[in-house]
């Protein structure tokens, strides 16, 4: 059962796509149960965001964004909006993870629960939130251009590399979570760093020449660039480059399951 | 369900327990687990020896046994001897840390309490995730679900969060679920005392036909549970195997050591508590004495019976109303009509006292003709173990009874209501036809009298035994 191989790791997100469904349905309605909008609020936060990050960011600061010229004053807004959705994503998954064994104790300790699903489902609840605010970002394009570009279809081929690269350090981090319980000060911290440190409110090419490797270490900065490639600027993505992602990213999807099957064992002990 | 054991491994071992052994790291301050998590591995790198930084505590240690298909195993010991650490080892929860634990097949456990549910989810949600967990399809479980929550009885809760239910709800719903995901082990952590006597009675009839096609490892620290169930059962003390064998023998043996010099305040305690109802009884206004004095020796009457029923220990039995909508079998050529008991003026009690004259009758309308019928009755306690039953079959056997249809029969019973020991207990009504040995169940009303024993005078056994006398006297 408590097999470490990455055939493992299909084996088991495949004999357990049920639950990881089920419970990550739960987890979106969960969030929205009782309110009036209900399920409305994951497309009104981001609507009100984008309608902020417009006002202050265009009326305000005037800015425009590095290299381009963008005529519409919502231009810098969209653009900036990319990077905030993959950087939300990202951190909704990381901030949970050291969490996320805590909050279901119950399937520690009574029953025997796939463990390793629980970064899974919390993915997809963070997939829906990023769908919801993608579904805004293109009635935004659509507002402000007039048109999509047709590249924007390989805007999930983009995306994927990060979602394993996600739920890798994901498994690392729900797994260490247990036994560090300082783990979860510490992401918040990191998470909310990163989207200073990543290209989010400005472009990959404003960073120092010299740092320039050192910013592409960023898990975020090639997904953020690619992103708007094919969303905002019409372009094909970097194929070559997605694929070293992926490889990469699956790397780190091995470690982190494997970590984690090994250090489950001793989770009913600590909590 | 065979009970000859042998000692070769076989295929049919389903259960195989070896060397196991658990233990917790036990630190004295937080800061000892950082430095059990750093220093060990740094000290190994440098060469040096690893140096522990917490107390071992061996919850389990070196047990070894097996189980095969179809047996019945019940384990017992006292609080903290390790029967759920074992229990949660076999389940998977837990991982042990030495030896090993093989299982097959599908296992589903009611550990504790709580159950593996989620409060924040609706009873509904949590039945799909569990049937999820058992490895059943969702169409499987919507297939199952009507069942579940039928059985489960709390159907008017069903969409609510599980966090406002009761502890005894969340009981029912967590043991209907395992009833029903076709289990191959079942194993049953003394979940059962929670419930009402009616889903206690439900639960009890539900493992006895499952012991019937599978496994079942039940832990408690009744004895009586454990023998009534069980063909083999496990002591486990202090985390070590101390017997495994038949119930019977264990349950002396272990019996014998709640009693043995270690702990040593442990058998004058007992004996103080025995003595205790006679010594408290001295100690009342000399009225009450007086009138045991007075009392003439009745046969069968229990020399302290006076004595007892003016004092808190009278064994007050509260009877609740008949439900003739409880679950029954039968062919339905007659139908059991009214379960009531009277006390000695004929009168219909709610409230009975045990040891006084009561009559139980159970009244039956026939449907079709019914040649020679028996009218009979099952008293049950909580574990569903049967304290006495009785039928009108013998004192009737001489008379050939034809009873037309639509007719209503009454059986009385006339009897002395035993003492029994605090707690639930039912009365399960039957109409047959035939004789003892070859007869024809028309209706079986599984529990459809409950009865609720307030206090007691008897403090161990299944009932009270009228003392005609009890003296003693100290020889010089």
């Amino acid at each position: 059962m408590n097999q470490i191989s990455p055939g493992a790791m299909l084996n088991s997100l495949w004999t357990h796509r049920g639950i990881v469904w089920l419970l990550g349905k739960r987890d979106v309605q969960s969030k929205y149960k009782g309110s009036f909008a209900g399920l409305l609020w994951a497309f009104i936060n981001p609507l009100l965001m984008l309608l902020i990050y417009t006002f202050v960011f265009a009326v305000i600061f005037k800015a425009r964004w590095h290299g381009q010229i963008g005529d519409s004053r919502a231009q810098f807004a969209l653009v900036m909006f990319v990077g905030v959705i993959i950087h939300g994503l990202f951190a909704e998954m990381i901030n949970r993870a050291p969490g996320i064994i805590f909050e279901n104790t119950n399937y520690v300790t009574k029953v025997v629960f796939p463990l390793e699903t629980l970064p899974v489902i919390s993915l997809g609840s963070a997939l829906f939130h990023c769908l919801a605010s993608v579904c805004v970002l293109l009635v935004g394009l659509l507002i402000c251009n007039g048109g999509l570009h047709w590249q924007a279809v390989f805007f999930p081929l983009v995306l994927a590399p990060l979602l394993v690269m996600a739920i890798g350090i994901a498994w690392i981090l729900a797994a260490l979570g247990v036994f560090i319980r300082d783990l979860k000060q510490t992401t918040s911290f990191v998470t909310t760093a990163m989207l200073f440190l990543s290209p989010v409110f400005y472009p990959q090419s404003a960073w120092p020449e010299k740092y320039q490797q050192l910013f592409m270490l960023n898990p975020l900065t090639f997904i953020m660039e690619q992103s708007r490639q094919v969303l905002i600027w019409g372009k094909l993505p970097d194929f070559t480059g997605l694929a070293v992602y992926l490889v990469i990213a699956s790397g780190v999807a091995c470690i982190g399951f494997a970590v984690f099957q090994k250090m489950r064992k001793g989770f009913a002990d600590v909590l | 369900m065979s009970s000859e054991k042998s000692t070769v491994p076989s295929p049919d071992v389903v259960i195989d327990v070896s060397g196991l052994g658990k233990f917790y790291e036990i630190y004295a301050d937080p800061k000892d687990r950082l430095k059990q998590f750093v220093l060990p591995a740094l000290d190994r790198v440098l060469g040096g020896e690893a140096k522990h930084y917490y107390r071992e505590f061996w919850a389990l240690r070196d047990v070894s046994f097996s189980v095969r298909r179809g047996e019945t195993v019940g384990i017992i010991g006292r609080n903290g001897s390790g029967k759920s650490t074992l229990l949660q080892l076999v389940c998977g929860t837990l991982s042990p840390s030495v030896g090993e634990v093989k299982t097959k097949g599908r296992i589903a456990a009611l550990l504790e309490l709580g159950s593996g549910f989620n409060p924040e989810f609706t009873g509904k949600e949590n039945v799909m995730l569990s049937g999820a967990l058992f490895g059943l399809t969702a169409e499987q479980m919507e297939e199952r679900y009507p069942d579940i929550v039928e059985f489960s009885g709390i159907a008017d809760f069903i969409d609510q969060p599980v966090k406002t239910y009761s502890s005894g709800m969340v009981v029912r719903l967590a043991f209907s679920v395992i009833a029903h995901v076709d289990a191959d082990i079942l194993v049953v952590d003394e979940a059962l005392s929670v419930g009402d006597a009616y889903f206690t009675q439900k639960c009890m009839r539900f493992l006895r036909s499952f012991m019937k096609r599978g496994t079942l490892l039940f832990c408690s620290h009744d004895m009586g549970a454990v023998i009534n169930l069980c063909e083999r059962a496990i002591w486990l003390d202090k985390g070590d195997l101390r017997m495994n064998g038949a119930p019977k023998e264990l349950s002396q043996a272990y019996l014998a050591s709640l009693f043995e010099p270690e702990a040593s305040g442990a058998p004058v305690e007992i004996a103080n508590s025995g003595s205790n109802e006679v010594e408290g009884g001295a100690e009342r206004p000399p009225s009450a004495v007086d009138a045991f004095v007075e009392i003439p020796p009745i046969e069968y009457v229990d020399m302290r019976k006076a004595l007892i029923d003016a004092s808190n220990l009278r064994n007050d039995i509260e009877v609740f109303q008949f439900d003739e909508n409880r679950a029954s079998f039968g062919t339905g050529a007659a139908k059991i009509t009214a379960v009531q008991l009277l006390d000695a003026g004929g009168h219909p009690v709610n409230w009975a006292v045990g040891g006084q004259e009561v009559t139980l009758q159970i009244a039956v309308r026939t449907k079709t003709e019914i040649h020679r019928p028996i009218v009979g009755f099952v008293v049950k306690d909580k574990l569903g173990q049967i304290i006495f039953a009785d039928n009108t079959y013998l004192s009737q056997r001489d008379t050939e009874m034809k009873v037309p249809p639509e007719t209503t029969l009454v059986a009385s019973f006339n009897f002395t209501f035993p003492v029994l020991p605090g707690g639930e207990y039912s009365i399960s009504p039957a109409v047959a036809e035939g004789t003892q040995a070859d007869h024809v169940q028309h209706q079986w009303i599984h529990d459809a009298l409950i009865l609720h024993v307030q206090s007691s005078s008897v403090c161990l056994g299944l009932f009270g035994v009228p003392m005609r006398s009890i003296e003693m006297e100290m020889k010089l």
